[in-house]
């Protein structure tokens, strides 16, 4: 009985850890979507944000610096995907897709620079399990603060239009494209919050490829999550338990692969509408056109 | 080349100058050992054309999806399952036409894979770009599956094939390289893309549909097939593409045979300006900074990710291009 409540809370524990980077990223892809800009670049930013943590926590023996330079890390790929959406009506997915390899592209490079090999930093002063809890609770405060934000105030209503009709905000007297570009870099800091999640709270490091693919299950989690914050919060909890359960279920028969895909499997089920009426923001994805006046 | 492009050019260079000085490197010599690397003997020159045709399926994919305003960024996942299937029939064909039944199950592997994307959208107008984004990992995925479970290869270490029989491997053009003839396939098959796109009423359709959907269906282009067979035809050649670097190059199927090339791809097939015979020309340019990348690492100390880096501004800056084109004339 013991061993069970024992096992049931470490799952528990386990969910809410894989969860947390997650839903970070999912909550920035959400903020940029319901703007009106789509971002594939979750994963990049995720990479950034870790590096960066990594980087300063390390020079500086300090990892509070730390989390707020993955921050800032991942807020920077944000503006630049949003400036270059809306100032320059550039294309979402190719810019997006460019900053992922950029930022990972680049994440390879400095750890050489910075640390004088190949593929993984050394291990820095990191947040340890205090801060790990701190920040899954952040996580989950985001979701809901940012529901609220979305729904209950004037900018969060603001901040929708965006993503449904740009021209209604111009006419409002607002800049749309100055909305879309602060709420991309607001969603790629708490993006880059998740890629500090991994490195210090996680684990103590920096090395290729730990992203793994969550920015991709983060908007995995969007989508299913019908491009609302508590919905890709029940995503990502539903994609961190999933991840979670794989370390139980080694050795039952179940191949890994299958539940590795079913995040994959659950975003190509939403997209046919399978499960429900959930839909993209109208303007999600329509360059900002300039205007001549 | 444009002004905008020049400037592009001019602010990529100084920041691989940078990030060379940041490596403790010298940037000129960095760049003579990543030419060296890429153009300096036969060996070389073999192996950037090795790279060229390793590019050029998959730009031609996204080029060819793009032009029915598609995008089709799944072409590594396509390459996966059109490798895993040339990997899988190469490895069991008995006797005769091996090769062919490689490169055929292979183009039909990715057609399929990217078929599923273009039924999402034709019938549920879900977006391709999320769906080829997901197929990619669930095609590794699928790969690993099949390789390490059921399909496991006998005394495999990891999730690969056994090694194709002679008879299933695409011939060299160059002797002691690893030159095949996927390049003159690829190349063909440019020619092939080009002359649909510009001579074919379906490449009309193609561009209609992409240029001005509104238009195109209100004159009774069915915008669903379109965009179901385009999905369809660029898997079929990112496929392809996979299927030869299979029983071209590796000889084998590996997970990892197409490693980020379709992304590449993307930006290979932006700079040819979406016209399968410029993409030719830029696929080799591209393939230069691929194949000299490792020179540069070994001999000038300078990391391959450089590349990356450069390749993902590139990227952006591609993206941005509408702008730069669209801000010039600006009526008073």
């Amino acid at each position: 009985m013991n061993d069970a409540f024992a096992g049931a809370a470490s799952f528990a524990a386990l969910t809410l850890v894989k969860t947390a980077p997650i839903l970070f990223a999912a909550l920035g892809g959400v903020l940029c979507e319901r703007s009106g800009v789509v971002n594939i670049a979750l994963e990049g930013q995720l990479a950034a944000g870790a590096f960066a943590a990594v980087v300063v926590a390390g020079a500086t023996g300090n990892p509070l610096l730390g989390l707020v330079a993955g921050v800032v890390a991942g807020a920077l790929l944000g503006f630049v995907l949003g400036f270059a959406a809306t100032r320059f009506a550039a294309d979402h997915i190719v810019a997006g897709m460019g900053l992922n390899i950029f930022a990972l592209g680049a994440c390879a490079f400095g750890i050489v620079v910075a640390f004088r090999r190949p593929g993984a930093s050394d291990e820095v002063a990191a947040l340890g399990n205090a801060g790990e809890a701190a920040l899954i609770a952040v996580a989950l405060c985001a979701a809901l603060g940012m529901h609220a934000f979305l729904y209950l105030t004037p900018w969060g209503l603001r901040l929708r239009a965006c993503g449904e009709n740009p021209a209604a905000v111009r006419d409002a007297g607002l800049d749309p494209a100055r909305l879309r570009t602060i709420a991309c870099t607001l969603g790629g800091g708490l993006t880059g919050l998740g890629g500090v999640f991994l490195a210090l709270a996680e684990l103590d490091l920096y090395s290729d490829g730990m992203t793994a693919g969550r920015g991709f299950i983060a908007l995995a989690a969007v989508i299913f999550g019908g491009w609302t914050p508590l919905g890709a919060a029940a995503a990502s909890l539903v994609f961190g338990a999933l991840s979670a359960l794989q370390f139980g279920l080694q050795r039952s028969g179940i191949p890994s692969e299958a539940m590795q895909a079913l995040p994959y499997l659950a975003a190509l089920a939403a997209l046919a509408g399978l499960t429900g009426r959930a839909r993209a923001p109208q303007a999600d994805g329509v360059p900002e056109e300039r205007r001549f006046d | 080349m444009t002004r905008s492009a020049w400037a592009a050019l001019a602010v990529l260079a100084l920041v691989g100058a940078g990030a060379t000085l940041l490596a403790g490197a010298n940037p000129l010599a960095a760049f003579a050992a990543l030419l060296r690397g890429a153009l300096g003997g036969p060996q070389q020159i073999a192996e950037t054309l090795v790279q060229t045709a390793s590019l050029l399926f998959p730009a031609l994919a996204v080029a060819f999806a793009l032009r029915a305003g598609l995008f089709n960024i799944g072409a590594d996942g396509q390459a996966v399952v059109g490798g895993l299937a040339a990997g899988l029939i190469g490895a069991a064909w008995p006797g005769a036409g091996a090769l062919s039944a490689a490169l055929a199950g292979g183009t039909l592997a990715g057609a399929v894979w990217g078929a599923l994307a273009g039924a999402l959208r034709a019938r549920f107008g879900g977006s391709e770009v999320i769906a080829t984004l997901m197929l990619n990992i669930l095609a590794g995925l699928l790969a690993t599956y099949l390789l390490s479970g059921p399909l496991r290869a006998p005394g495999a270490d990891g999730p690969e094939t056994a090694t194709l029989p002679a008879s299933a491997w695409l011939p060299l053009l160059a002797q002691d390289t690893r030159l095949s003839f996927a390049l003159p396939l690829a190349v063909l098959l440019a020619l092939a893309l080009q002359f649909v796109l510009a001579r074919t009423v379906y490449g009309f359709e193609l561009r209609a549909a992409g240029k001005a959907p509104e238009v195109a269906r209100r004159a009774g282009i069915d915008l669903g097939a379109v965009a179901f067979s385009a999905l369809s035809f660029s898997g079929a050649i990112a496929g392809l593409g996979g299927a030869t670097i299979v029983t071209g190059v590796l000889h084998r199927f590996n997970p990892a045979l197409s490693p980020g090339y379709g992304f590449i791809g993307i930006a290979v097939a932006l700079v040819g300006g979406l016209e399968p015979l410029r993409i030719i020309v830029a696929a080799f340019g591209f393939a230069i900074l691929q194949s000299g990348s490792l020179t540069m690492q070994a001999f000038a100390h300078v990391p391959r990710d450089v590349i990356a880096l450069l390749e993902g501004l590139a990227i952006v800056a591609l993206a941005a291009r509408r702008a730069f084109v669209a801000r010039a004339p600006v009526p008073p």
